[in-house]
């Protein structure tokens, strides 16, 4: 469905003719995210200056209805922007200013467009923590942070970005701009919409400003490394290290495979005749960082662990937590294409989980490589594949991921952690919610999009 | 379907994490996908699958705003090999006539010694210095018998390069831009040998949608020069490196790592603050940076800029195909230099020194911009203070 020279031209309009791009190969470049497999060109991409052209363009969509997906930097891994039905992709990168950090008042506003990155480190030249932790922070925008309800590598102990957005702007399909929650700790006023919107996945409204929470940096912070035999014994150290008392800032696994992978990426030393490591750190005083990590080596021993190490310097320490960051792209060397999912479980079951991942590759003969938070449960095992043109390897390493969904919810977990739905595994959220819960997903979404122009073959739809 | 522009291999093995948009200068400056290293490689997979026409206009428009500074290649931990994933595009892309004209006169020029003779006797006539009398001290090429017969600096003495040659490559542009460069050189380490029958390395013609004779030239030129070959300029080296392989090749401040003579720049009485532009394919593509900073930190005092690392706009050709781009990126770094109160900013390829040039003297900035072997020969020894 090409869109109509009127209706590009009052685009063109409401942005500028440089901001409305309509050729053939900006439709290709944008008709995919960071998620393999998933592609449909837009009709059209447009570039919003501020938040009274979000509100134009939307208002114009939801008039000729007119599809509408919004995105950040694409770096999401649901195919949450892949604008499934066509229409526009509205991009908010020219939202790009850190529009105040407040010391005095814990607390930044920013717009969309601005990088994770970029706010943590306007944050942390006040002394502030911005603590949503995504692999991808260095890309992944303010916006699309909170519109996928980012986690990473703080989870355990700083939870994930829903704990830390006190307000937003946000346009609604039909063009109203609405204000929730604000600068307010404390603040009942009405449902809690900040907490809706935040995970919405672009399908009930665009964000176009965001008020978050900062906390005071931690004096200092420090890293370690355990090696275990297998994976299973590195996630009973994780519930070990749990019932020690301490919750660490972070508490990652990486299987043999990713170990390799990350090796060859970033050199650093690593066992090479470990199945599994586990990389743990905290952060507060350095006297209680000393302890804790301490605390959580006495619990690694105890649990079987091969060898346990603490970094020695910062800059060793930022170098393991930077590769932890990199397993999945360092993964992907192996193959033409990596598929990741997000499987999370209660943390008690993570060694069982790690079991069931095992038996469901080897029973659908596909490759299955292991890592993620393994304090929160969150688990992300990543099948490699020669090429995206092997159907047949495809559909193997597809059922097996709907075996690991199942096995997930059957130990009462859930089908994604932070990675969201988007449309990966949209066919997978009936099992997680039930048919009432969704049906009542859907009247929620009729409710702020009543055309269903905003991503629409997504949440809710 | 053109599917024989890229080699497969190097095009599949992005997965399109997108870690490659924060460092990539254009994305910077609009914030669209297109031109960012994860959506051009799209755009070739588009253009190898056959789902947009080989004449297509955002492949053209793209390949070429593109600066060619790799500076996504460090970031990317799925190692895709970008540079020469671009090179292969413009071969597609600037193949024939399709070539922007100003690079076809450049190339032309680099490949005919005569006519880089002509453009620095035309420079120098330019600048009302008569060919007669910048002959002696413009000369960049005195062979090594008739150099002066000094004493050899205690560092360069200390390293002896047993028996293998090691010859001082001069630059198709550098040797007519800036001879000062090479003479300083070989100021610094007076066992360079600087034959004069040497070509261009082909680099410009690698970047420049012409691969195979990029590749000809550096294998002409390294027949001509026998044995490892010394750079000044860091995009040559990566260039030679690619064709030759790495053991051939050393850039300047990979050679004088543990031979530069001891000293310091002084300016009225105090070392001088020096910044350092990285030279993008001395960085990405063979990550050196630590040695040039070691060396310009043991003569000056070095100011990190924020954005050192970042390509100044020059490109090659970039600077000429797509002035306003260029400006836009050297006019920022200019502020930053300004910003950082140094003397002289130090270039480590001779495209750098002349962008760095341009942008200062546009601006009237009092700072100077000098290559790395110019800084390093101003040293006054402990000695002579």
């Amino acid at each position: 469905m090409a869109l109509s020279a009127t209706l590009l031209a009052e685009l063109r309009g409401i942005v500028g003719a440089t901001h409305v791009h309509d050729a053939a190969g900006d439709l290709v470049v944008y008709a995919r995210d960071a998620t393999p497999l998933f592609r449909h060109e837009p009709d059209a991409v447009v570039f919003p200056a501020d938040t009274a052209e979000v509100a134009a363009v939307l208002a114009l969509a939801t008039r000729h209805a007119v599809p509408v997906v919004p995105r950040g930097a694409g770096s999401n891994l649901c195919a949450a922007t892949v604008p499934l039905r066509g229409g526009i992709v509205l991009v908010l990168t020219r939202l790009n200013r850190i529009l105040e950090v407040a010391p005095d008042e814990l607390l930044a506003v920013a717009q969309p467009g601005v990088t994770s990155a970029a706010l943590a480190e306007a944050a942390a030249a006040r002394g502030l923590l911005w603590a949503p932790d995504p692999g991808s922070r260095t890309v992944a925008t303010v916006g699309g942070t909170i519109a996928t309800c980012a986690g990473g590598l703080r989870g355990l102990k700083y939870g994930v970005t829903r704990n830390y957005v006190l307000g937003l702007e946000a346009v609604l399909p039909t063009g109203e701009v609405i204000r929730t929650g604000g600068r307010l700790w404390k603040d009942v006023a009405g449902y809690d919409l900040t907490r809706l919107l935040t995970g919405s996945e672009g399908t009930l409204a665009v964000l176009t400003e965001a008020t978050v929470a900062l906390l005071p940096a931690p004096a200092s912070s420090n890293t370690g490394v355990a090696y275990f035999p297998t994976l299973a014994d590195a996630g009973h150290a994780v519930a070990a290290v749990i019932r020690a008392g301490v919750v660490p800032a972070t508490l990652e696994f990486l299987d043999r495979a990713c170990i390799d992978a990350v090796e060859d990426f970033a050199h650093l030393g690593l066992r090479a005749d470990a199945g599994a490591l586990l990389l743990f750190g905290d952060d507060g005083p350095p006297e209680a960082v000393a302890t804790n990590l301490e605390r959580i080596s006495a619990a690694c021993v105890d649990a079987g662990a091969i060898e346990v190490t603490t970094a020695r310097e910062v800059a060793q320490a930022e170098a393991l937590l930077a590769a932890r960051r990199c397993a999945l792209p360092a993964l992907s060397r192996r193959g033409g294409v990596t598929i990741l999912e997000d499987a999370t479980v209660p943390r008690p079951r993570i060694a069982e989980m790690v079991d069931r991942i095992e038996a469901i590759a080897e029973r659908h003969g596909v490759a299955i490589a292991t890592f993620g938070h393994a304090g929160d449960g969150n688990l992300h095992p990543t099948c490699v594949l020669g090429s995206a043109a092997d159907r047949a390897a495809v559909a193997r390493a597809e059922a097996a991921f709907a075996d690991i969904f199942a096995a997930a919810l059957d130990l009462g977990g859930t089908i994604t952690g932070e990675h969201g739905v988007g449309a990966a595994k949209l066919p997978f959220l009936a099992a997680r919610l039930g048919d009432d819960q969704l049906a009542l997903l859907r009247r929620i979404k009729t409710a702020f999009d009543p055309a269903g122009i905003l991503n629409p073959g997504k949440l809710g739809s | 379907m053109t599917g024989d522009v890229f080699h497969p291999e190097q095009l599949s093995r992005c997965i399109s994490c997108g870690f490659c948009l924060p460092a990539c200068p254009t994305y910077a400056m609009t914030g669209d996908e297109a031109s960012s290293p994860r959506g051009r490689i799209t755009l070739m997979r588009a253009l190898q699958d056959g789902t947009l026409p080989a004449d297509d206009d955002t492949l053209a428009e793209q390949s070429s705003f593109c600066l060619g500074c790799r500076a996504c290649e460090p970031v990317c931990p799925a190692g895709v090999e970008y540079g020469s994933l671009l090179e292969q595009w413009r071969v597609h892309q600037w193949r024939g006539r399709r070539r922007p004209l100003l690079a076809r006169a450049l190339m032309l020029v680099a490949e005919r010694r005569t006519l880089l003779r002509l453009l620095g006797l035309l420079r120098r006539a330019a600048r009302g210095v008569t060919a007669a009398t910048a002959a002696p001290r413009d000369h960049p090429t005195r062979p090594p018998a008739e150099r002066p017969a000094g004493p050899v600096p205690p560092a360069a003495r200390a390293v002896p390069v047993a028996g293998e040659a090691t010859q001082l490559m001069l630059g198709c542009f550098e040797r007519v831009l800036f001879p000062v460069v090479s003479r300083a050189a070989q100021a610094l380490d007076p066992r360079l040998a600087a034959p004069t029958a040497q070509g261009c390395c082909g680099a410009l013609h690698a970047h420049n949608g012409d691969l195979a004779g990029g590749e000809r030239m550096a294998h002409r030129l390294g027949a001509e020069l026998p044995g490892t070959i010394v750079t000044t300029s860091g995009g040559c080296a990566a260039h030679l490196a690619a064709v030759l392989g790495r053991d051939r090749v050393r850039e300047l401040s990979q050679w004088l790592a543990d031979r530069a003579p001891e000293g310091e720049v002084l300016l009225g009485g105090r070392r001088a603050r020096v910044a350092l532009q990285d030279s993008c394919h001395l960085r990405n593509g063979l990550g050196v940076f630590v040695e040039p900073r070691a060396l310009l930190r043991r003569v000056a005092d070095h100011v990190e800029l924020p954005s050192a690392a970042a390509c100044c706009g020059a490109a090659g050709t970039y600077s000429l195909l797509r002035p306003r781009e260029s400006r836009r990126i050297i006019d920022a770094k200019i502020d930053e230099i300004e910003a950082a109160g140094v003397d002289y900013v130090v270039a480590v390829n001779p495209g750098c020194l002349r962008q760095l040039r341009t942008g200062l003297r546009r601006r009237r900035s009092t700072v100077r911009a000098v290559h790395l072997a110019e800084l390093l020969a101003e040293a006054t020894p402990p000695a002579d203070r």
